[in-house]
């Protein structure tokens, strides 16, 4: 996994639900079901998504009111339905900088452990205002995906 | 340190992450920040390889230290610019922020598989498409 300098800020979030993964799989990747949970902006928002679920596909989700319109976006680096996806996350939430995050599903009797790791490039890289140490990853990560 | 004031508006914690970000928002600032990465240095070199005037510079340089991601002290009769790491970090509330975004995506998830629970149980076992 990505160790040492290249290493950011990681954000772990583990939730013990009431459903098989398959079904929660599918609710990440399935845009007409992504739509109705993904979007964080209550009222009247207009939500889309897209995905093309594969390794390099590219899947966004177009958040849109009468005021404002925001996108969340990324490309999905590792596709294994249904215990794990990972996949490069750019939106508001990040500050429109490229994150990476991976999603686990852990078959646990009837209910399934979902673990979300959310990563960062180092602040020292954004400082510098580029993102080596990120390609660093992507490349790591897509050879990984390939094996 | 003492030199730098409390700022209005860098009170609370998402003002001042706010402020960071603005100040990273713009190539002449990073260009900047890049620059006192390397080394502290003096307000007048930090300026010169910039193709503006040394007023539209510092302005920039005002924007960065209310940030507080720069900070100036005096060295005899010249000022020093140096970055501010720790105000850097402190875009560490990132990981609050995001951790609360998740929290919330997870329940608003619970909450529709709930409702296809009740569709199921309700309705055809095949899941039929536009469906809300």
């Amino acid at each position: 996994m990505v160790r040492g300098d290249t290493t950011g800020e990681i954000v772990q979030v583990r939730r013990r639900v009431k459903a098989g993964a398959e079904q929660i799989f599918d609710l990440w990747t399935k845009p007409d079901l992504m739509v109705r949970w993904m979007s964080p902006y209550p009222g009247a928002v207009d939500c889309k998504a897209s995905c093309d679920l594969r390794p390099g596909g590219h899947f966004s989700l177009v958040m849109s009111s009468a005021e404002a319109s925001r996108e969340v976006s990324g490309t999905y680096v590792q596709v294994d339905r249904p215990r794990k996806l990972v996949f490069t996350w750019i939106g508001p939430l990040t500050n429109n900088v490229n994150t990476l995050v991976t999603v686990e599903l852990n078959p646990r009797g009837d209910e399934t452990e979902l673990v979300l790791t959310h990563e960062r490039l180092p602040t020292s890289a954004i400082r510098e205002g580029h993102t080596m140490g990120w390609g660093n990853i992507l490349d790591h990560l897509a050879d990984v995906a390939s094996q | 340190m003492s030199e730098i004031e409390a700022r209005k508006g860098a009170t609370s914690r998402t003002a001042r992450l706010d402020a960071v970000f603005a100040a990273l928002a713009d190539p002449t600032r990073r260009a900047i920040i890049e620059r006192l990465s390397r080394s502290e240095a003096r307000v007048t070199d930090v300026a010169k390889p910039f193709h503006m005037s040394l007023n539209a510079v510092s302005k920039h340089i005002r924007v960065l230290e209310a940030s507080g991601v720069v900070e100036r002290h005096k060295k005899g009769r010249d000022h020093i610019l140096s970055i501010n790491t720790r105000s850097l970090d402190e875009v560490d509330g990132w990981i609050e922020r995001t951790r609360r975004y998740w929290e919330e995506r997870l329940d608003a998830m619970e909450r529709v598989l709930r409702e296809l629970k009740k569709d199921h149980t309700l309705g055809p076992k095949d899941r039929k498409h536009g469906s809300r």
